[in-house]
């Protein structure tokens, strides 16, 4: 038998008591082979292994075996993003409110050599700008709010106009299973028409699918967001058939936003600078204009 | 808008922020991708996952309490994305067989195939490495990848899964052992199935966890 099927070849004269300790150690020892691999144990550990090794095939068969699982495990290739996943990436996160500067106020007081008070200092006008900055953003938002809600409904039936009649009833045929597309379909649908396709910035919205469709023979790109605990669709159309309908045309020079309601249906519509938005959902109209006011 | 007033001054805080962000989450993307995809049954699922877990990672950027942290932070978020996916999915882990594979290991080291293992296992392709981490078990495996492959160190990897350190230590050095196993036990299959060594013939096909049964899922 060759000592690679024992911790020990045998020794003539050994004692019996020490052979035993010894297999004891080697019990202990095998088990801190890999970290002993990988440089994670205190000196004192290695010099035992170390001399453990000289007299134990099997073990020194272990560390082999770490050791050439670890090298090639270490030269396994990253997998690129493709720039898809990374305009998928990057709009999410546009969607998305910034998040609280926290990080920017713990770095600076963990900045070289602070002392005392200049971090108390710097954490006051890191807090005091953040406060001015919430409020500022609050003021906006509310001007936001009460400008989008002084916006009176379309005089007319919204399902007389022909463009609404098709975004509406496209909405409720797409909401009625499950959600045609995926988020990482942006990229995708931005490929399939012929205007830009940008998601909304709202703070309350979050993309969760895009597809496109067909509103009265033209290409429509739509988005799908999650308004808290309710879904509300994003429409994109070309500049033409947003503006050739004169009661939208009429709408939108009023108020630079059409309103509009249907049932338990609301619609808020605007131009964009090459392609115009419609945002529908089963939300009361004046709150979905507040969320189109709050994405500028 | 003047440059000085608040809003200004709150959108460039907040386009500061995302510079910070995209500098510190983007050059990752490659790695978190790997790692993904090798706990996902298509590309697909993992580029979902990766961008969750970005998702996720921007929303509570303000945990972020050190740059230098960022990379396990990111793991432990990818993590939790991942887990959360499969839950919804309704895929469970299965249960491997870990006697075959420590019998395998011990007869790797109890014969003369010792000698030559290492070149073995220096051949072989990404495909055939995937399917022998997908052949042990997830805990074991993801210790195991997060160090050999990700580069993190013990602590690290204590903090990115949550466990004590000597269990980290345990999971890595039982896990290398199995996938040596793994090694051993699939070799004659996966060559007949035409999984190619490195500097053997390419193989086009994907070594999809979905066409495997009795793997990880």
């Amino acid at each position: 038998m060759s000592d690679r099927h024992r911790p020990f070849a045998p020794d003539t004269g050994r004692d019996f008591a020490d052979d035993a300790a010894r297999e004891q150690r080697h019990g202990v020892l095998i088990e801190l082979l890999g970290a002993y691999v990988d440089r994670e144990l205190p000196a004192e550990t290695v010099s035992q292994i170390d001399a453990h090794l000289l007299g134990c095939a099997r073990c020194r068969g272990e560390v082999a075996v770490h050791e050439a699982v670890r090298a090639r495990l270490a030269v396994e290739p990253p997998r690129a993003p493709s720039p898809a996943l990374r305009e998928r990436i990057a709009g999410a996160l546009d969607a998305l409110p910034a998040p609280v500067a926290a990080p920017e106020v713990e770095r600076a007081t963990v900045a070289p050599a602070p002392r005392r008070r200049p971090a108390l200092l710097a954490w006051g006008v890191a807090g005091l700008a953040l406060v001015l900055a919430l409020l500022a953003g609050a003021t906006r938002w509310e001007a936001w709010r009460a400008s989008a809600a002084a916006v009176p409904e379309l005089a007319v039936p919204a399902r007389s106009v022909p463009l609404l009649d098709a975004v509406l009833g496209d909405y409720r045929r797409a909401t009625a299973g499950d959600l045609p597309g995926r988020a990482r379909d942006l990229a995708a649908v931005r490929e399939a028409v012929p205007f830009p396709v940008e998601p909304m910035r709202s703070p309350s919205l979050r993309l969760l699918a895009a597809w496109t469709t067909d509103l009265r023979g033209e290409p429509a790109a739509v988005l799908a967001y999650r308004y808290g605990d309710r879904l509300v669709v994003q429409y994109v159309v070309s500049e033409g058939a947003f503006f050739r309908d004169p009661a939208v045309r009429g709408a939108v020079a009023s108020h630079h936003l059409l309103v509009a309601s249907d049932g338990a249906q609301a619609v808020v519509a605007w131009p964009a600078p090459a392609s115009a938005l419609l945002l529908v959902g089963d939300v009361p109209a004046r709150e979905l204009a507040a969320v189109r006011a709050g994405e500028d | 808008m003047s440059p000085t007033s608040p809003d200004a001054a709150a959108a460039a805080a907040a386009a500061a922020t995302r510079a910070r962000f995209d500098a510190l989450v983007l050059p990752h993307l490659d790695r978190l991708l790997a790692f993904a995809r090798r706990r996902t049954e298509s590309l697909a699922d993992a580029e979902d996952a990766v961008q969750e877990a970005c998702v996720r990672a921007w929303i509570g950027f303000g945990e972020l309490r050190d740059d230098v942290k960022v990379r396990p932070w990111l793991y432990r978020i990818l993590r939790t994305a991942l887990a959360d996916a499969r839950e919804k999915n309704g895929r469970r882990s299965q249960l491997v067989s870990i006697t075959r594979l420590e019998q395998a290991h011990d007869e790797l080291l109890g014969g003369d195939e010792n000698a030559v293992f290492a070149e073995v296992v220096a051949r072989l392709s990404s495909e055939v490495v995937h399917l022998a981490l997908a052949e042990i078990p997830e805990d074991f495996a993801v210790a195991v990848e997060l160090h050999d492959i990700d580069g993190f160190k013990y602590v690290e990897i204590a903090e990115i899964v949550g466990v004590p350190i000597g269990t980290v230590m345990s999971r890595i050095a039982r896990g290398r052992k199995l996938l040596a196993g793994a090694v051993r036990a699939n070799q004659g299959a996966w060559a007949a199935a035409g999984w190619a060594a490195r500097s053997g013939t390419t193989t086009t096909t994907n070594p999809s966890r979905r066409v495997r049964p009795g793997g990880r899922s």
